[in-house]
């Protein structure tokens, strides 16, 4: 009998939206920083080709998700509806854009949805120019299978991140555990909490998911038979690897560079110790030789540091090390119990949890300049902390509404959304 | 078959006797063909052939093995499942954010070594459980210290190490569910299950 099953649901997203290069490609990276204003966007409705229904529902469709998404983004905004009424509207053939520039876009979102050669599928058209210049600066057409609409939007919206040197943020997953059918299982779900599917299939319970950079692998602890082994599992090509089964192995964590995994095991005298892997799960190395706890174990951007958590102080307090193990150094301060840091892919923000008169909430400290933020503040339990690709928002599990769900809010605490609703959510991870 | 030829040995007598003893031997005749017919009907399970010698010697045996016998059966007999519903060991508790062994702990844990012993095959899991005032990843570590302390306790107690296997669940499954000072107290435990015997 074979305990662990997948979905081979997950798989259709990689293969359904296929990308046709439409225009002469030019690599144009402009760089944004934080503390820049977000970059106004211009999205008028989307030209629809054909009078067909189906049409036009996909195109106002595709319009709403590449708005969520860019309002989502914190890079860009989009124009208020509003200001579309003070522009002629707009021909494709020949743009005005000094009346873009009017109504201070700087970007012009150019939309247009034909029907596609398959039944029922449409075709998206997608021009992004620079108004000011007047410069036309990415194309891209997809080809979109109806059930697939939000993704070829999402991917559409990732092209313009893309545009500003940011990782694909709109298409990354958010990988978390779930009671909803029963047990603890693994369930998949993109950035805004739909297209929620399940994973894995076990009466036993699975547990602490963390996704590999490149997105077709997730490390995750499984209770069988009294053991928690780890396991890698290839969302390709559905292989499940075992990592470690002696002992109680959980906490895994892959390094930015995808050359290693870390974790934490209990292999030997009871206690948790964090150990590094080939990220094949081979080569096991142990990292941490300490008496106390020494647990959640997150990388460094750089994959040459690791921040974990330890009680050798007496309570749990962060700590960050060399990825040799090497080097340690006490990071955490003002209070007696922190644990699972998260370290943010763009570098100096570590997200922590802190429990302070039994509430907790989550914290980011700046290693640069030590300054501590405070994300959360609610009367409840606030807990695993994941960053998003760009390291803008993070996603947690919250009992602040009765039942632990998942929520996702913004660096600087804006932006608070619940992603689950069904059964408890919890430990969720964010592809990078 | 002996006492089957009995029978016909008082023929002769009064009428009176002649019926009551033929009345009394009918009644010993029924009970031991039927005695035997039980033994020839079923021969297949040897269990019941065992019974027929206790029922011949029924003074000589003492009783006191008995009762002993039957313990070690119905153990044996049980499932692990039966065996694991009647918690033969039972569970201690542990302080808020802690994992050394409590004072009211040790007789419990003293309790559960001596019954260890008496049922030296048996194998036990140890799980190590915290309650909900403690982080995913911090309780998982934490309830595996807790199970470790147990461990330790019980191999000081003589109880060999390879007996006995150890794992936390953290906070993923609390006895009580409720989010007061009763229901963390009773989550915050070291727990068994009899994994062989």
């Amino acid at each position: 009998m074979k305990i662990i099953k997948f979905s081979p649901l997950f798989l259709l997203f990689i293969f359904c939206v296929s990308l046709i290069p439409l225009f002469t490609q030019q690599e144009v990276v402009l760089s944004i920083r934080e503390g820049m204003p977000a970059i106004p966007v211009a999205c008028p409705s989307f030209h629809q080709e054909d009078n067909h229904p189906l049409v036009k529902e996909a195109a106002q469709t595709l319009r709403d998700i590449l708005l969520a998404d860019l309002r989502y983004s914190r890079v860009f905004i989009p124009l208020p509806e509003s200001y579309y009424q003070y522009v002629p509207p707009l021909n494709p053939q020949n743009i005005q854009f000094k009346n873009w520039e009017s109504i201070q876009a700087k970007l012009l979102f150019v939309g247009s949805v034909s029907q596609g050669e398959k039944e029922n599928s449409v075709v998206l058209e997608g021009k992004i120019y620079d108004v000011k210049s007047q410069r036309f600066i990415l194309g891209r057409k997809y080809n979109i299978d109806p059930s697939l609409l939000r993704l070829a939007a999402h991917k559409m919206a990732d092209e313009l991140m893309k545009l500003y040197g940011e990782p694909p943020l709109f298409t990354s997953k958010i990988v978390f555990v779930s009671n909803r059918d029963g047990n603890d299982e693994i369930y998949l779900m993109d950035y805004d909490g739909q297209n929620q599917v399940r994973l894995t299939y076990n009466r036993v319970r699975d547990y602490m998911p963390a996704w590999a950079p490149d997105r077709k692998k997730i490390a995750y602890t499984s209770f069988k038979e009294g053991q928690a082994i780890l396991y890698i599992l290839d969302l390709e090509q559905g292989k499940l690897t075992t990592v470690q089964n002696e002992g109680t192995n959980f906490a895994p964590a892959f390094s930015p560079d995808g050359k290693k995994l870390a974790f934490c095991s209990t292999l030997e005298e009871g206690n948790s110790e964090i150990y590094v892997a080939q990220s094949n799960g081979t080569k096991i190395r142990r990292l941490t030789f300490n008496k106390a706890i020494d647990t959640a174990p997150t990388w460094s951007p750089t994959s040459r540091e690791i921040a974990f958590t330890s009680d050798r102080s007496g309570t749990p307090q962060i700590y960050i090390m060399d990825a040799e193990g090497t080097n340690i150094r006490h990071v955490s301060f003002g209070g007696n119990y922190h644990d699972a840091p998260a370290w943010a892919p763009t570098g100096e923000r570590l997200a922590y949890v802190s429990r302070v008169n039994l509430i907790f909430d989550l914290y980011i400290l700046n290693l640069r300049t030590n300054q501590i933020i405070k994300l959360t503040e609610s009367n409840a339990r606030n807990e695993s902390p994941a960053w998003s690709p760009d390291g803008r928002h993070l996603v947690f599990s919250s009992n602040r509404k009765g039942t632990i769900q998942i929520f996702s809010i913004d660096y600087d605490g804006t932006n608070l959304r619940q992603l689950t609703f069904q059964g408890e959510n919890k430990l969720p991870d964010w592809s990078k | 078959m002996g006492k089957k030829e009995k029978s016909p040995k008082p023929e002769g007598g009064l009428m009176k006797k002649l019926i009551v003893l033929s009345l009394v031997l009918l009644v010993t005749f029924v009970f031991f063909t039927g005695c035997r017919k039980k033994v020839e009907e079923v021969p297949p399970p040897p269990p019941q052939v065992k019974e027929q010698p206790k029922v011949e010697k029924v003074e000589t045996p003492p009783q006191v093995k008995e009762p002993e016998l039957t313990e070690e059966e119905i153990f044996e007999r049980k499932t692990l499942e039966e065996l694991n519903a009647e918690q033969p060991l039972q569970m201690v508790h542990f302080d808020f954010d802690k994992y050394d062994i409590r004072e009211d702990a040790k007789p419990v844990l003293a309790a559960n070594a001596a019954w260890l012993k008496k049922w030296t095959s048996v194998k036990i899991l140890i799980e190590g459980h915290c309650d909900e005032r403690g982080t995913e990843e911090y309780n998982l570590a934490l309830g595996e210290k807790r199970a470790k302390a147990v461990f330790d306790y019980l191999v000081s107690l003589g109880i060999s190490s390879d007996r006995m296997r150890i794992i936390s669940y953290g906070k993923s499954q609390p006895l009580d569910p409720g989010h007061n000072e009763e229901a963390w107290a009773k989550n915050r435990r070291a727990q068994f299950t009899v994994i062989a015997k």
